[in-house]
C-alpha cells in the first residue's frame, strides 16, 4: 500500500509545491490529501487514520497549526499519526510548546524536495510497520 | 548548490497570482493604517491582518528562492511589530510612512520576481528599518527573530468565501459568446413565427406556438441576466488602487489632496472594468495636477488647504454613472475659447456644453494641460476615446474658481447594447440608444439649407442634418423623401440623420469586426438581427467628428 500524506496550508502556491514534491523521486506514487485551513485539516485527519505523516503549517488564520495540535491532543484523535509543524522560524520556546502539544518534529520553510524526502524517510523508519 | 535548486521555478505564475494581490493589499493596508493613525481612528485589527499577509508573502518568496521579496517582507513584519506594540512610537517618528514606502516596494519586488527582483533596494529599505528602530530605541526587540505563531486576528474574510470558485475569465467570455448565438437564433425563431402567423390559416396550434415563444423569450432574458451577472465585479476593484496612487501624485506635486470614494459596490462587467482603470487614473492625475491649487493659493481663495476629490459610482437604468468632482480652480472658459480660435475652430454659435467639450479634442491644450505627469502624450482626448470605445460618454461641468466635475456614463457590459434599429436604403443599422437624443418625423418644410449644408430646428437649436444614405454610403438622393430623422449626440455635438424607417429598440449582441477590414470610419461593431441579416452598429462619436455634406 502506498504511503498517504496530509498537507495543511492556507497558501495555494505551497500546495502546488507539495504536489510537485510528492510526484518525484521515491515519493512518487504517494497519496496526498490537501487541506486549506485548520478546520479542513482536522476533518481530514479524522477521516484518515492510515496517514503516514501530516505536514501542518503553523501560520494559518483562524485556526493555526498549534491550536490544531492542541485540539487533537485534547480529543486524543489518531495520536499514532506523526504531525510535523511547518514554519518559517521558531524560537526555542515555540519549539518546546509545539512538541509539548504533540508535534513530532519541525520542518523549516523554505524547504526543498530533498528535505521532505529525508523527513519522510525518518518518519517511516521510526514508526512501527503499519498494518493495512 | 543543492541538487534540487530551482525545482519550483516553473511555479512562478502561481507565485505571482497568489502573492501580487497579497502584496497590493498590504500596501493599500499600510496607506489606510497611516490615515487612521493620523486621524486617530480605530484600527480594528488591521495591522494584525496585514502581518498575516506579510508572513505568507515572506514564506512563499522564501520557498521560491526570491530573497529580495523575502527579506523585504521580513523587514516589514519586524517594523509592523515595532509599531504594533502598546505605546508604540507613532507616526511622528515616520514609522507609518516607512511602512507605506515598504509596501509599495514590496509590490514592485513581487512583480519583478520573474526577473529576480532588486536586492539593492531591499537592502536599502532594511537599513532604513534598522535606523528607525535604533532611533526609537526599542532594545527589547531583537530584529530578525519573530515568534512563529500568528495570533488569530479577526481577519476580514469576505462572507461566504467558501462558496466562491475561481474561473478563468475566458470561460465566461465563451459562455457569453454562446449565449449571444442563442439570442440571435431566438430572434430568428421569433421572426419566422411572425411570418407564419401573418400568413394566417395555421389553426389553433398557432396559439400554443405563440405562448411557447413568449415563454422562451422570458427564459432567454433570464439566462442573459444570469450570464451577465457572472461577469460583474464591484467597481471598488478599480477604485481601490486610487488612494495609494493619489497619495504619490499629490506628494510629488507638493499638494494636499484627499480622495472620498462612494458607491464602490456598484457592479460592472469585468471587460469594461479592465479598461476603465486607466482613463479614471488619468482624470485623477489631471485633477491633482491642473485642478487642485497648491496650498497657499487655496488658502488665499478661502478654501481649506487640503483639496478634495470625490469619486462616486451609481447604477441607473442599465448604465453606470461615475462622477469625479474636484474643488479646484474650475475650467477657464476664456482660455478655452481663445485656444479654440487659435486652432481655427468656429465656436461663435456654440453653447456652453459644446465649449467645455472642446477640452476633449486631440491636440487641445491650454497652457495648463501639458504636464509631464498627465503627459507622455496622454491627454483628455485619449481619455475620452477610451470611454467612448467602451460605449460610454464623458461630459464635464465646471464652476469657475470652485471646481470641475467629470460625468462618465458607461454601459454595464460591452457584449450587448440596447439599440435603435433603423433602415436606410434597405440596409439596417443599430444605433446604441445612449447615442440617440430623439427620433423625429421629418417635415420637409422644417429642413433648410445653409451654405449648402442641411440644417433643421430641433428643440430650439439649429442642428446639422445629413442624409443617411449619403452618410453611410448607400446612395445620394433617395427616391422618396426620408420619413424620419434620428438625432444622434455625443460629446456635446448633435446631428440629425435622415432615415427611411424606424424599427424599434432591441438588445443587440455585439460582434466585433474582423481586423482584416481595417477600422471602418463610422462603425463600432456588427450584429445579426432576427431575420439573419447583418447590421452595422454605428459609432455616433466618429460620425459627429466628420463634417459631411448633406
Amino acid at each position: 500500500m502506498p504511503n498517504s500524506f496530509l498537507v495543511v496550508d492556507d497558501s495555494k502556491l505551497v500546495h502546488r509545491m507539495y504536489r510537485l514534491i510528492f510526484s518525484r523521486g521515491n515519493l512518487a506514487g504517494s497519496t496526498v490529501y490537501h487541506a486549506n485551513d485548520g478546520r479542513e485539516g482536522y476533518s481530514m485527519l479524522a477521516a484518515h487514520p492510515e496517514l503516514s505523516l501530516v505536514l501542518l503549517d503553523l501560520n494559518m488564520p483562524q485556526i493555526n497549526g498549534l491550536e490544531l495540535l492542541i485540539r487533537r491532543q485534547a480529543e486524543r484523535l489518531h495520536l499514532h499519526v506523526p504531525i510535523v509543524l511547518v514554519t518559517t522560524e521558531t524560537t526555542a520556546g515555540d519549539e518546546l510548546r509545539g512538541r509539548a502539544a504533540g508535534a513530532w518534529d519541525y520542518l523549516r520553510k523554505p524547504f526543498q524536495p530533498s528535505d521532505v524526502e529525508s523527513l519522510v524517510a525518518r518518519v517511516l523508519a521510526a514508526s512501527p510497520a503499519a498494518s493495512a | 548548490m543543492r541538487r534540487d535548486d530551482g525545482v519550483f521555478r516553473e511555479l512562478i505564475d502561481d507565485y505571482l497570482v497568489e502573492c501580487l494581490p497579497l502584496a497590493e493589499r498590504v500596501a493599500d493596508g499600510f496607506v489606510e493604517l497611516e490615515r487612521r493613525r493620523r486621524e486617530g481612528a480605530s484600527e480594528d485589527g488591521l495591522l494584525a491582518s496585514l502581518q498575516g499577509m506579510l508572513h505568507t508573502v515572506k514564506g512563499n518568496s522564501a520557498m521560491m528562492g526570491l530573497a529580495p521579496a523575502q527579506e523585504l517582507a521580513h523587514a516589514l513584519e519586524d517594523l509592523s511589530a515595532l509599531l504594533g506594540r502598546d505605546g508604540a512610537p507613532e507616526s511622528e517618528g515616520g514609522g507609518a510612512a516607512l511602512l507605506v514606502a515598504g509596501g509599495g516596494l514590496l509590490v514592485e519586488q513581487v512583480r519583478a520576481a520573474a526577473e529576480g527582483g532588486d536586492p539593492g533596494r531591499t537592502a536599502e529599505f532594511v537599513a532604513q528599518v534598522h535606523a528607525f528602530a535604533a532611533r526609537t530605541s526599542e532594545p527589547t526587540v531583537p530584529l530578525g527573530r519573530r515568534g512563529g505563531e500568528r495570533r488569530s486576528a479577526p481577519e476580514t474574510r469576505p462572507e461566504g468565501a467558501a462558496n466562491v470558485v475561481r474561473v478563468d475569465f475566458r470561460r465566461l467570455d465563451a459562455m457569453l459568446e454562446v449565449l449571444g448565438e442563442g439570442l440571435i437564433e431566438h430572434s430568428a425563431v421569433v421572426e419566422a413565427f411572425r411570418r407564419v402567423a401573418r400568413r394566417g390559416g395555421a389553426g389553433e396550434e398557432i396559439g400554443d406556438l405563440d405562448r411557447a415563444i413568449v415563454a422562451m423569450e422570458k427564459t432567454m432574458k433570464r439566462l442573459e441576466a444570469v450570464v451577465m451577472e457572472t461577469r460583474l465585479l464591484p467597481i471598488s476593484t478599480v477604485f481601490g488602487r486610487f488612494p495609494r496612487q493619489l497619495r504619490d501624485i499629490a506628494h510629488s506635486q507638493r499638494k494636499r489632496v484627499r480622495l472620498v470614494v462612494s458607491g464602490g459596490e456598484t457592479s460592472l462587467d469585468k471587460a469594461v472594468l479592465d479598461r476603465l482603470g486607466e482613463p479614471l487614473l488619468h482624470l485623477l492625475n489631471n485633477a491633482v495636477v491642473h485642478g487642485i491649487e497648491d496650498p497657499d493659493e487655496r488658502l488665499r481663495a478661502g478654501k481649506p488647504e487640503e483639496g478634495t476629490l470625490e469619486l462616486s459610482a451609481a447604477s441607473q437604468s442599465g448604465r453606470v454613472i461615475i462622477h469625479l468632482t474636484d474643488d479646484g480652480r474650475g475650467l477657464d472658459e476664456t482660455k478655452i475659447l481663445a485656444e479654440a480660435e487659435s486652432l481655427g475652430l468656429d465656436v461663435r454659435s456654440a453653447d456652453p456644453a459644446r465649449i467645455r467639450a472642446l477640452i476633449f479634442l486631440p491636440g487641445f491644450s491650454t497652457a495648463a494641460q501639458v504636464s509631464q505627469l498627465a503627459g507622455r502624450g496622454v491627454g483628455l482626448d485619449v481619455v475620452a476615446g477610451s470611454i467612448r470605445g467602451l460605449g460610454g460618454t464623458i461630459e464635464v461641468e465646471s464652476r469657475p474658481g470652485r471646481g470641475v466635475t467629470f460625468v462618465l456614463d458607461l454601459p454595464l457590459t460591452l457584449a450587448v447594447v440596447r439599440s435603435l434599429i433603423v433602415e436606410v436604403d434597405r440596409e439596417r443599422y443599430a444605433v446604441p440608444i445612449s447615442q440617440v437624443a430623439e427620433t423625429v418625423r421629418t417635415e420637409p418644410e422644417a429642413m433648410r439649407q445653409i451654405n449648402g449644408r442641411g440644417v433643421t430646428l430641433w428643440r430650439g437649436d439649429l442642428i446639422p442634418v445629413s442624409d443617411g444614405g449619403a452618410l453611410l454610403g448607400t446612395g445620394g438622393r433617395p427616391a422618396a423623401p426620408r420619413r424620419f430623422f434620428v438625432v444622434i449626440s455625443s460629446g456635446g455635438r448633435r446631428r440629425g440623420v435622415l432615415v427611411d424607417r424606424l424599427m424599434g429598440h432591441q438588445d443587440v449582441v455585439v460582434k466585433g469586426l474582423d481586423r482584416t477590414l481595417g477600422r471602418p470610419e463610422m462603425v463600432s461593431g456588427t450584429t445579426i438581427l432576427g431575420d439573419g441579416r447583418v447590421a452595422c452598429i454605428l459609432d455616433a462619436a466618429r460620425i459627429l467628428e466628420r463634417e459631411v455634406p448633406a
